[in-house]
C-alpha cells in the first residue's frame, strides 16, 4: 500500500513537473520593442491562437535595446523592433537571426518600397514594421501654384508661408534630392552647394518647429508645411481638404524593423509572430493603430487609405549617419539657413 | 568652544560638498568635453584639440553670439522703461494696495511659463484675440502676421522676465527714506528735479541688480525665440540645444556653452566696475 501510494506520488510528482518546465521552455515568447507598438487585440489574438504567453518588454531609446541585446549576446529576447540605424549595429555585430523564410509564409507581403535599405541589402535579417515619411502638405485654397516635388517650395509665390520641421539632416537631404543628388552626400563642397541652395529658401519660410507642426496649417499661420508622418496624419484628420503631396524627387523615409535575436530561447514562437504580424489583416490592425505607414502589401487595401503609399511611389531613402566633417556641414548649412529665415 | 566649532565645521561641510560636486564637477567637465573630439556614432573621443573653439570663430556661429547678444540688449531696455516706473508707483500706493499689486504681480508665478507662452501664441496668432479685434474695429482687413516674428519674441522676452525688474525697484523704492525727497522739495528742487537727482540716484542699486536679474537669463533664454519666433532666430542657447540633441555633438556644445558663460562672467564684472554698488555683489 506504501508502495503504491509512493508510486502515485512519483508519477504525480513527474507529471506535474515535467510538463510544467516544458510550457516555460517552448511557449512563453519575449517581445522587446518601444511602449504602445501593438494593439492589445493583435497581441491577446496571438496568444488565444497559439497557446504562447507573450511578455512585452519595452526600452526608450535604440542604443538601451542594443545595449541590452549585446550583453545577452543575442539571447533573452526573441523578437525585437527598433529603427533603421541601429539595425546595422545589430546585424553587424550578430545579434540578429538569419530568416529562414521558407517558415514565413507571408514574406511575400511585404511591400518592397522599404526593402533593400541600407541596414540589410539583401533583406536577410528584417522585417520591415512601418514607416514614417516626412511629406508636404499644403491647402489649395491658400496656394496659387500645384506643389508636386521639393522644388516647388522654393516658388517665390510661397514667401512666408511655409512651416518646417526641424531635422536639419532631413532638410538638407531634401535639398540634396532637389539638386539630384544622395540624401547622404558626403562631399562637403557638394554639401556647401546645398547650403546655398537652402538660403534661398529662406525667405518662403514662416516658422520651423518640430512639435505639432501641423497646428500652423490648420490655424492658417502658414499654407504649406513639411511634416511628419503622425502630424500628416493629424492634419488630415482635422481637415480632410488638405492636399499631401509624395514628392517626385523621391521620398525620404525612416523604417522601423523587426527581427529575431541571433540567440533567441524561443525561435518557434519568435516565426510564428512574425508570420503572424504578415498577415495582411493583422498588419492593417497595427499599422492603423501605431499610425505610421503600411509596409505590407497585402495589407494596403485594409489599412487607413492615408497610410499607403501611392504606387507612382518608387523609391526612398534613408537618412544615414555620414562623416563627421559632412555632418557638421550639413549642421552649419541649417544655422546658417535659419539665420537668414528672420 | 571646541565642540561647537567642530559641530559648524559638520554643518557647513555638506554644503561644501553639495558645490564640488553638483557645481563645480559639471563645470570642469564640461571644459574638459570642450576641449575634446566628437566622434562619429554621436560619443566623444577624448583627445586634445582646440578645434571646437576654433569653430565657434566662424561668422555663423559668431553671428549667434551678437544675436543673443542683440535680444538680450533690447528686451532688458523695454524692460526697465515699462519695469522702473511700476515698481516705482507700486512702492508709493498704500499698503493695501501693495498687497494687492504685489499679488498680481505673483499670479502669473503659479502657472509654468511655457504655458504661458503657449497663450501668447493665441492672441497674435493669424486668427487669434489680436486680429480678431484689430478687424473688428477696423484697422486692418487682412490679418497681420505678428507671430513668428521678432517683435513677438521681444513680447514673450518682456513679459516673462518684467516681474524680476519689477520687484528689484520695487525694494529699493521701498526702503527709500521719501524725507529725502521732501528736503529737496522744501529747498527749492522742482518735482522733476528731486525725481532725477534724489529719488532716482537712490534706487540705482534697484534698477541694475534688475537689469542683472533680466539681462544674464534673456542671454541663454531661447525656447521663447523657439515658440514665438518660430525658430528663426538662432540663439546661442538653442544652439547649444541643437548641437547637444540632433547634432549629436557634444564636445562643440560645451564649448559654445563655456564662451557663453565667459562672456556673462564678463559682462557682470563691467557692470561692478561701471556700477561699483556694493549691493549688487550678491547676486554677481
Amino acid at each position: 500500500m506504501k508502495k503504491v501510494t509512493a508510486g502515485i506520488f512519483c508519477a504525480a510528482l513527474a507529471m506535474a513537473s515535467m510538463p510544467v518546465t516544458a510550457f516555460a521552455d517552448s511557449d512563453e515568447m519575449v517581445l522587446y520593442t518601444w511602449e504602445g507598438m501593438f494593439p492589445q487585440e493583435v497581441l491577446d489574438g496571438f496568444q488565444e491562437e497559439t497557446g504562447i504567453d507573450l511578455v512585452y518588454s519595452n526600452f526608450d531609446t535604440d542604443e538601451t535595446m542594443l545595449e541590452k541585446l549585446s550583453m545577452a549576446k543575442g539571447g533573452d529576447y526573441d523578437v525585437i523592433i527598433a529603427d533603421d540605424y541601429i539595425l546595422e549595429n545589430v546585424i553587424k555585430e550578430g545579434l540578429a537571426e538569419k530568416l529562414d523564410k521558407e517558415r514565413l509564409t507571408g514574406w511575400e507581403n511585404i511591400n518592397p518600397l522599404y526593402q533593400g535599405q541600407f541596414y540589410d541589402p539583401e533583406d536577410a535579417y528584417v522585417v520591415p514594421y512601418g514607416a514614417g515619411i516626412p511629406l508636404i502638405v499644403y491647402d489649395p485654397e491658400m496656394v496659387d501654384i500645384e506643389i508636386t516635388g521639393y522644388e516647388d517650395l522654393w516658388d517665390p509665390s510661397l514667401n512666408g508661408s511655409i512651416a518646417l520641421t526641424a531635422n536639419y539632416r532631413v532638410i538638407n537631404g531634401i535639398t540634396n534630392l532637389t539638386l539630384g543628388k544622395s540624401m547622404n552626400e558626403e562631399d562637403i563642397d557638394s554639401i556647401k552647394e546645398t547650403g546655398e541652395k537652402l538660403l534661398e529658401l529662406a525667405p518662403n519660410i514662416r516658422l520651423i518647429q518640430d512639435d505639432n507642426t501641423q497646428n500652423a496649417l490648420l490655424s492658417g499661420e502658414a499654407s504649406v508645411a513639411f511634416l511628419y508622418t503622425s502630424q500628416v496624419t493629424a492634419a488630415l484628420a482635422e481637415n480632410p481638404d488638405l492636399e499631401v503631396v509624395y514628392p517626385k524627387e523621391g521620398l525620404g523615409f525612416g523604417v522601423m524593423g523587426m527581427f529575431i535575436a541571433g540567440d533567441a530561447p524561443n525561435k518557434d514562437a519568435a516565426y510564428a509572430f512574425v508570420d503572424y504580424i504578415l498577415r495582411p489583416e493583422i498588419a492593417a490592425q497595427c499599422f492603423d493603430y501605431i499610425g505610421y505607414y503600411c509596409t505590407n502589401k497585402a495589407a494596403d487595401d485594409s489599412v487607413n487609405p492615408a497610410l499607403v503609399v501611392p504606387d507612382s511611389v518608387k523609391s526612398g531613402e534613408i537618412v544615414e549617419n555620414v562623416s563627421q566633417e559632412a555632418e557638421e556641414q550639413y549642421s552649419k548649412n541649417w544655422t546658417e539657413f535659419r539665420a537668414a529665415c528672420n | 568652544m571646541r565642540r561647537r566649532r567642530n559641530g559648524s565645521v559638520w554643518m557647513i561641510l555638506p554644503l561644501y560638498i553639495f558645490t564640488l560636486v553638483f557645481v563645480a564637477g559639471p563645470l570642469l567637465y564640461m571644459f574638459a568635453l570642450s576641449l575634446a573630439m566628437p566622434n562619429e556614432t554621436h560619443g566623444v573621443d577624448w583627445n586634445f584639440t582646440l578645434e571646437n573653439y576654433k569653430r565657434i570663430l566662424d561668422t555663423v556661429y559668431l553671428n549667434t553670439f551678437a544675436q543673443s547678444f542683440k535680444l538680450a540688449v533690447t528686451s532688458t531696455v523695454i524692460i526697465c522703461m515699462t519695469g522702473y516706473p511700476f515698481g516705482y508707483y507700486m512702492a508709493r500706493m498704500s499698503e493695501s494696495r501693495k498687497k494687492r499689486a504685489m499679488l498680481f504681480l505673483m499670479l502669473p508665478f503659479w502657472v509654468n511659463s511655457l504655458i504661458r507662452l503657449y497663450g501668447w501664441i493665441i492672441i497674435l496668432q493669424n486668427k487669434g484675440i489680436l486680429n480678431f479685434i484689430l478687424k473688428k474695429l477696423g484697422i486692418i482687413e487682412k490679418p497681420l502676421k505678428l507671430l513668428y516674428s521678432y517683435p513677438a519674441i521681444v513680447i514673450g522676452m518682456v513679459y516673462v522676465l518684467l516681474p524680476f525688474m519689477v520687484l528689484s525697484v520695487y525694494s529699493s523704492a521701498e526702503k527709500l527714506d521719501w524725507s529725502l525727497v521732501e528736503a529737496a522739495r522744501d529747498l527749492g528742487a522742482s518735482r522733476t528735479k528731486a525725481f532725477w537727482t534724489v529719488t532716482f540716484k537712490l534706487t540705482i542699486p534697484g534698477l541694475l541688480s534688475g537689469v542683472i536679474l533680466t539681462f544674464i537669463p534673456s542671454m541663454g533664454l531661447f525656447f521663447i525665440a523657439d515658440i514665438l519666433g518660430g525658430n528663426k532666430i538662432v540663439l546661442v542657447g538653442s544652439l547649444i540645444q541643437e548641437q547637444m540633441t540632433r547634432g549629436g555633438n557634444w564636445p562643440f556644445a560645451a564649448a559654445l556653452a563655456v564662451v557663453l558663460m565667459a562672456l556673462t562672467t564678463i559682462m557682470i564684472i563691467l557692470y561692478r566696475r561701471i556700477t561699483n554698488v556694493r549691493e549688487l555683489e550678491g547676486i554677481g
